[in-house]
């Protein structure tokens, strides 16, 4: 089964040689032109496809192809196979010399950088009239001649058939290729393919060459078989032709450009009886085929005829790590600021080779910042890093890689597209990695999309993937966010044998059982300060870190309700509720209830399922199994804008005020649903929070982060909501602001509103909340009044990893 | 003499190719997709507003404003057929689709409207008078008024009326509109409505001073989505200054160098300026994060 | 997923019958005539009027009982987006797959080059009604099968200069050209017509078929001294020229080729139109001969939209393929036969025609393949929205 494709592929190209061989005139130049397009569709593809570039102005690379061979034919009088490698090398030098400035730039951007270059092409061969004749170009171009015999144009048509399925095994090998491997890579996850020591530009300015001597070697080849050139052959329209052949026939197959170039000759040519109306019945069926396959026609129908294929498992073989060197990563003074603010100031750690170092903090401290500046993806204003007697500071993240530091992603970078086996192999010098698949762990399919991967695979691949690099130092965000506990404990041991092996490891972690149990050495940083260091039992008892994840429990009116009476009934009842990111679920069964008038915290440490469950109740994470129940009526299936409608509202984590929106149209916002006059609500507002009042018509952007939290909680008030979400409130804030947030917060309480309250500072949270809820990997493990659970240990280990 | 007159043509074009990239600007910042064919959009509003003024006789105000609100309608269409299928399903076909609806638009036009071009002469749009010494016809200082005036109204729009306040906030931040209450998939339809909208006022502005056929829109469109670049597709004001120094920029090169190279070279300084400013000259760098 | 295949399946079908070509229910095949011009775009309306010049000769040649014996025409046309690429491959699917007899060209000088040698291989007589390139016809084949019933650029840039010097006694003369294949053919033409009386022009400045202002190029002209203007483009852009000119103030002598006449100048350029002389082949308007009278009423009857010869845009692309439709039918006459090489020796056989554009005699030879010269060529000006000979109304 495996030679099917090969057999539908000799078949096709043999059926075209022969019906070119014995068809007329016209059939013949439509075949030609048919394949002509399949070459630049196959060189596009290279960059569409493989690499994830789009260029509209392929039709210059065709341009530069067909002027070459024209002038140096007609004006030089030399033979057409002298000017064929003249025309592949000046298309390809321009291809190279366009993907300076084009790599630049991305999206949109680089769609213009292309546009303008096939524009400047097609104009300055009007301009050029010297050397290309102008807008009435060149005739008489010589038609191929081998051995003494000229072609004819059926000649010429057979040639372009051949050079078409020569491109098709060229596009076939290099997608095989570690090349073709890397610039899918590139087009997967450029952050992850420099950080296993893939040079980005490089690889996408190769791919733009390739596909530019492809265009060019059409061009030339389209010179010789029409005979002529003109600049109005070569519009941009014939550009938008040429990405259509790659998109419709499936970007990234082999076959989809010859697909896609079939179609786009073939149906305008079936449609030419239809004289001045083919144009608009091309467009229409276009916009029907998109319609119907908007991934590509070859694309959809494999789809369709795709069969199951046997799983090729990985083995259990538990090698040996070897790492290529033992050093020790060491840090000294680093520091970057983002516009004014200071993410990392003087921050200096040492991570010794064989053991674990962990970088834990609140959210918002500088640990992944750190991270990011460890392995090159930031560059750092001030410090040094120093891996055995390398300099690292200051070097991009591809040779970072290449000196031996690896990393993986608190989102996983896998190259979803690729197989696992590919992800170790492009990683891997020798292209191979996949016994380290055993050694983490991982059971699955070797031959599985990476995207089709359940959450904790995913972990485990991108853990091999790094391996497969054989660092000194091995750079780990988060590894254990949305893993089981059952998986957190095989991810603890895993990491203990990578750094048994003799890599340092660095470890960012928020599930402090993990960091606690396994690490060797703890770096506390907050507010992008180094606030602590030591062994875990240290830091665990150092009262500045507890201050930093608990918050102070300062001498607050802790007045609660527990008065029955004055409760009214559910407002919010939550049953059996299951959200998650791919497979893995977030969570697992959540039952929650919130009555009238109540205010109810949820708790538990960073990665335990809050934020996924606001964002659930809220309608912004959707789909939800289980039931979301609102005074009786079901919000689980509706989206965020109408759960809004019905009275509930969330003040997002990370306050999301409009930054460039006044502080003034912020609080209208609020409103936005409200029929009724709102103008007397906002000065409510401006008593609630003076500081506002200040600040009234100043960019909420502008505003401190204290200040922001405020107005984010005002324009959530504005909306009248009959239960207000608060995820997060005092993330990011200085003590005394969090102070004024709380006191703030205590009054709305004692003005009888109801709150669903998710706070990391625990002891603020329990000190003004009734009830609370303690959430651990998905699941509530305790309940009950806020006293009872400021008094039980649950909530001290969930946060601290203490027992 | 010569720069005085480039610097007044190139302002009234550039304040078209402004108004044209305001609409890019209006669909990228709330949905990261633009109409490929905006220039279909703005041959539609002239050729609407010929159709009801001149056609059917009405007075050119409510021939206008009808016009404009076909637009609007068109922009929806290209929004329901061309866009949302696509960026649904993640899918950057959008881009082939849009074109695909721009020439469905222009050859129904050319099959409706006719194949000739026809000359929209309004009697208050004819006739020049002096000034610094050379010929101005009162529309040319009208058009970069209006072009300004419209994209004030918008800036206006945006920031004193509840929706465009809630389109603003989309732009920003869209979950955080959706906990507002704020329909997302509703505001990008209306940002297309009003894209479309603008293109369409263009058209009918520069109608008198050119001709109305079904092509008119081409090039101004693709010049447009240049302008759209170089300003920094996320700036309304720096798509608009980018409109007129694109105009003005074309216009002096055709007065100090000859007309042979006004194509070549202005396509050329958007590379150049691209290659130096990645994000255009005055779009902001993303923080990049992992 | 079946809703989207039967989606397909009936997209499909509904393509399909309307791309098959209309077989003939008649015993005796008709004989196709081939058209690939432009259809759509910016000069579908120049291509529609080869389609109506064509179609009313063919109707009048099928009345009256056709050729060969009763066999009538049908005219089988193609789209070529104006393009060349597009052009040759109509052309070769004409040719070879539609089997036409005669192919007729459109106005693009590059599309008709570009299918010059494909008929010359072909052996297949190609008429050109349009394209005024010199070296359509002027190819240098050996055996040469290109035809034309339309003006030649390089006769007409002649005329105009001479025309601007007899009529303006204009000495320092600058062109503004349209920025396509025909506004630089223009430009050679009208410099060799220059250098020939040892004369350089005062400037050469090109515009865009859709630039809406030319005041900048027209400011370098007139700074250079320019006394008079040599204008070449299709009737949009000639009017934008004309705008800018009124703008500006300016008021040089305007000396054009056929470009105004393509529509409703006089709409489009306002007031200023009548300052624009150009040439012309031929015009509906004035007094008409006979033929003259018979094809405007055809016109009329077949087509609704035309209520005058003011609708009738452009005359000649309209009256160049009347009268090239009708030499051709006289030309498969005298072959006796549908063979190329044959219907090529008829049309050099053709003897005296009394014609729409003039009465032709001995319209084609061995040495010459255009059938119209520089004494047909009359000068013209809008009056209004009427095209009269420059002089007839001051």
């Amino acid at each position: 089964m495996r030679f099917v494709p090969w057999i539908l592929f000799a078949v096709a190209f043999a059926a075209a040689l022969a019906f070119t061989a014995t068809a007329n005139s016209y059939y013949v130049f439509v075949m030609a032109t048919l394949a002509l397009t399949a070459v630049t569709g196959i060189g596009l593809n290279v960059l569409l496809g493989l690499t994830g570039q789009v260029s509209f102005g392929h039709v210059g690379f065709y341009a530069l192809g067909a002027y070459a061979v024209a002038i140096l034919t007609v004006t030089a009088k030399w033979s057409f196979w002298a000017a064929l490698p003249v025309a592949a090398v000046v298309a390809g030098v321009t291809g190279a010399l366009l993907a300076l400035p084009a790599l630049r730039v991305k999206g949109p951007y680089l769609a213009m950088v292309t546009i303008a270059f096939g524009f400047i092409v097609e104009h300055g061969a009007v301009e050029m009239r010297g050397l290309t004749g102008g807008q009435n170009g060149i005739m008489g171009v010589p038609t191929i001649s081998a051995f003494g015999a000229a072609f004819g144009e059926r000649g010429v048509a057979l040639a372009a058939i051949v050079l078409a399925a020569l491109a098709t095994l060229g596009y076939w090998l290099l997608a095989r290729s570690r090349w073709g491997a890397a610039m899918r890579a590139v087009k997967d996850s450029e952050v992850a393919a420099e950080s296993i020591g893939l040079d980005p530009i490089r690889i996408k300015a190769l791919a733009f060459t390739i596909s530019a001597v492809c265009a060019g070697l059409a061009g030339a080849f389209f010179s010789a078989l029409s005979g002529f050139v003109t600049p109005s052959t070569f519009t941009f329209s014939q550009s938008i032709l040429f990405v259509l052949v790659v998109i419709i026939g499936g970007a990234g197959s082999v076959a989809g450009p010859l697909v896609g170039a079939a179609i786009v000759v073939l149906l305008p040519e079936a449609l030419a009886g239809l004289a001045e109306y083919r144009l608009l019945f091309f467009g229409a069926l276009l916009l029907g085929v998109l319609w119907v396959a908007p991934g590509g026609v070859v694309g959809t129908v494999l789809r369709l005829v795709a069969r199951r294929r046997p799983p090729r498992l990985a083995g259990d073989k538990a090698v040996a790590l070897a790492p290529r060197e033992k050093a020790g990563l060491a840090v000294e003074g680093l520091g970057i600021a983002f516009g004014g603010l200071k993410a990392a100031q003087d921050v200096s750690l040492e991570a010794r080779p064989g053991a674990i170092t962990s970088l834990i903090g609140p959210n918002g401290a500088g640990k992944t910042t750190v991270l990011n500046m460890l392995g090159g993806f930031y560059r750092p204003d001030t410090g040094r890093i120093r891996l055995g007697a390398q300099e690292l500071q200051g070097r991009r993240a591809c040779h970072i890689a290449r000196a031996g530091v690896a990393r993986t992603y608190q989102t996983t970078q896998l190259f979803g597209s690729m197989t696992v086996a590919e992800n170790l192999a492009i990683a891997s010098n020798d292209g191979g990695g996949e016994e380290l698949l055993g050694f983490v762990g991982y059971r699955g399919d070797l031959d599985a999309r990476a995207a089709d991967l359940p959450h904790v695979d995913k972990r485990l691949v991108e853990i091999a993937r790094a391996l497969a690099l054989r660092p000194a130092a091995l750079l780990l965000d988060e590894p254990a966010a949305g893993l089981s506990r059952e998986d957190k404990a095989v991810l603890g041991s895993l990491l203990r044998r990578i750094a048994d092996s003799g890599v340092a490891v660095v470890l960012v972690e928020h599930d402090m059982a993990v960091v606690m149990g396994i690490s060797d050495h703890v770096v506390v940083l907050d507010a992008g300060l180094r606030i602590a260091s030591g062994t875990p039992a240290e830091v665990q008892l150092d009262p500045a870190v507890r201050k930093a994840y608990l918050g102070e429990e300062q001498g607050r009116a802790t007045a609660h309700r527990a008065d029955e009476a004055s409760l009214g009934g559910a407002l919010l009842e939550v049953g059996r509720l299951e959200a998650g990111y791919g497979a893995e679920p977030v969570l697992k069964g959540i039952e929650l209830k919130v009555r009238e008038r109540e205010m109810v915290a949820v708790l538990g440490a960073n990665g335990a399922g809050k934020s996924t469950l606001m964002r659930a109740l809220a309608g912004l994470h959707r789909p939800v199994a289980g039931g979301i129940a609102l005074g009786g009526e079901d919000l689980a299936r509706l989206p965020a804008h109408r759960i809004a409608a019905r009275g509930l509202v969330l003040v997002p984590e990370g306050r999301q005020v409009f930054p460039e929106l006044s502080v003034l149209d912020n609080l209208w916002l609020g409103a936005f649903l409200r029929k009724d006059a709102a103008a007397a609500d906002i000065e409510t507002m401006l008593v609630r929070f003076p500081r506002l009042r200040e600040r009234l018509h100043q960019r909420a952007g502008l505003l401190s982060g204290g200040e922001q939290q405020m107005l984010a909680i005002a324009r959530g008030l504005m909306g009248k909501p009959k239960l207000l979400l608060l995820d997060e409130p005092s993330l990011g804030l200085a003590p005394q602001v969090i102070n004024d947030l709380f006191a703030a917060l205590d009054r709305l309480r004692s003005e009888a509103a109801t709150i669903l309250l998710v706070d990391q500072m625990a002891g603020l949270a329990l000190a003004l909340a009734d009830r609370a809820y303690v959430i651990e990997a998905g699941r509530i493990v305790a309940s009950g009044p806020a006293a009872e659970i400021a008094a039980d240990g649950a909530l001290e280990k969930a946060y601290l990893g203490a027992g | 003499m010569l720069i005085t007159s480039a610097l007044i043509s190139g302002l009234g074009l550039g304040s078209m190719y402004g108004l044209l990239a305001l609409g890019f600007y209006i669909t990228y910042s709330v949905s990261s997709t633009v109409n490929f064919a905006q220039g279909s959009s703005m041959m539609l509003g002239a050729v609407l507003a010929y159709t009801f003024a001149v056609t059917l006789g009405w007075p050119f105000l409510p021939a206008a404003l009808l016009a404009l609100a076909l637009c609007a309608v068109y922009g929806m269409l290209v929004e329901i057929v061309a866009v949302r299928p696509f960026a649904r399903r993640g899918s950057n076909a959008w881009l082939m689709a849009t074109v695909a609806l721009g020439i469905i638009a222009d050859n129904v036009v050319l099959f409706t409207f006719g194949k000739e071009p026809r000359g929209f002469t309004m009697p208050w749009a004819t006739g020049s008078f002096q000034l610094f010494g050379i010929g101005v016809s009162p529309l040319q200082l009208a058009i970069p008024a209006l072009g300004l005036s419209l994209a004030g109204a918008l800036h206006l729009f945006s920031r004193r009326t509840r929706l465009g306040k809630a389109l603003l906030a989309v732009v920003q931040n869209a979950d955080a509109a959706r906990l507002m209450g704020i329909n997302v998939p509703l505001a990008i339809l209306l940002a297309y409505a009003a894209s479309t909208m603008f293109a369409g006022a263009a058209g009918i502005m520069i109608a008198p001073l050119f001709n109305v056929h079904s092509d008119m829109g081409t090039l101004f469109g693709l010049k447009a989505f240049a302008v759209a670049i170089l300003g920094g597709i996320t700036s309304a004001w720096g798509v608009m200054i980018a409109g007129l120094l694109f105009g003005i920029t074309e216009a002096l090169i055709t007065a100090l160098l000859g007309s042979a190279y006004t194509q070549v070279l202005s396509f050329a300084l958007v590379i150049v300026v691209l290659a130096f400013m990645p994000n255009g000259l005055f779009g902001r760098a993303e923080v990049k994060k992992v | 997923m079946l809703a989207r295949r039967t989606f397909i399946a009936l997209a499909l079908a509904a393509a399909l019958p309307a791309a098959l070509p209309v077989t003939s229910a008649y015993a005796q095949q008709p004989i196709k005539i081939g058209l690939v011009t432009a259809l759509s775009g910016q000069s579908a309306r120049a291509g529609e009027a080869i389609t109506r010049g064509l179609q009313v000769a063919i109707d009048e040649l099928n009345a009256k009982g056709g050729v060969l014996g009763g066999r009538k025409f049908e005219l089988v046309r193609r789209d070529d987006e104006a393009t060349p690429a597009k052009g040759v491959i109509a052309a070769r699917e004409l040719l070879f797959k539609e089997k036409v007899a005669v192919l007729f060209g459109g106005l693009d000088t590059p599309v008709s080059l570009a299918i010059v040698p494909i008929v010359n291989e072909a052996k297949m007589p190609f008429v050109g009604p349009w394209a005024a390139g010199t070296g359509i016809t002027k190819n240098g084949a050996k055996e040469n099968y290109v035809f034309r019933v339309s003006a030649v650029d390089e006769i007409v840039n002649k005329a105009m200069l001479a025309y601007a010097q007899k009529t303006f006694n204009s000495k320092n003369c600058g062109m503004i050209l349209v920025n396509n294949p025909w506004g630089e053919s223009n430009e050679k033409g009208l410099m060799a017509a220059l250098g020939a009386k040892g004369l350089k022009p005062a400037g050469i400045e090109k515009f865009e078929g859709n630039d809406v202002d030319v005041v900048p190029q027209l400011t370098r002209l007139k700074s250079a001294g320019a006394d008079c203007l040599f204008l070449v483009g299709n009737v949009g852009p000639s009017a934008q020229v004309v705008k800018s000119l009124d703008r500006m103030g300016w008021k040089p002598p305007v000396v054009s080729h056929w470009g105004p006449a393509g529509g409703r100048f006089t709409e489009l350029a306002g007031p200023s139109a009548p300052m624009v002389h150009f040439v012309q082949t031929y015009s509906f308007f004035g007094k008409q001969t006979p033929v003259g009278e018979k094809v405007l009423k055809a016109l009329m009857a077949k087509y609704p939209d035309i209520k005058g010869p003011g609708d009738v845009t452009p005359a000649v692309g309209v009256a160049n393929a009347y009268d090239g439709m009708m030499l051709t039918a006289l030309a498969i006459q005298n072959a006796g036969k549908l063979d190329g090489p044959a219907i090529r020796e008829g049309y050099y056989r053709i003897g005296s025609h009394a014609g729409l554009i003039k009465n032709y005699d001995k319209p084609f030879s061995a040495t010459n393949h255009d059938a119209v010269n520089e004494n047909d060529y009359v000068w013209t000006q809008f009056i209004d929205h009427q095209i009269l000979p420059v002089g007839m109304k001051k």
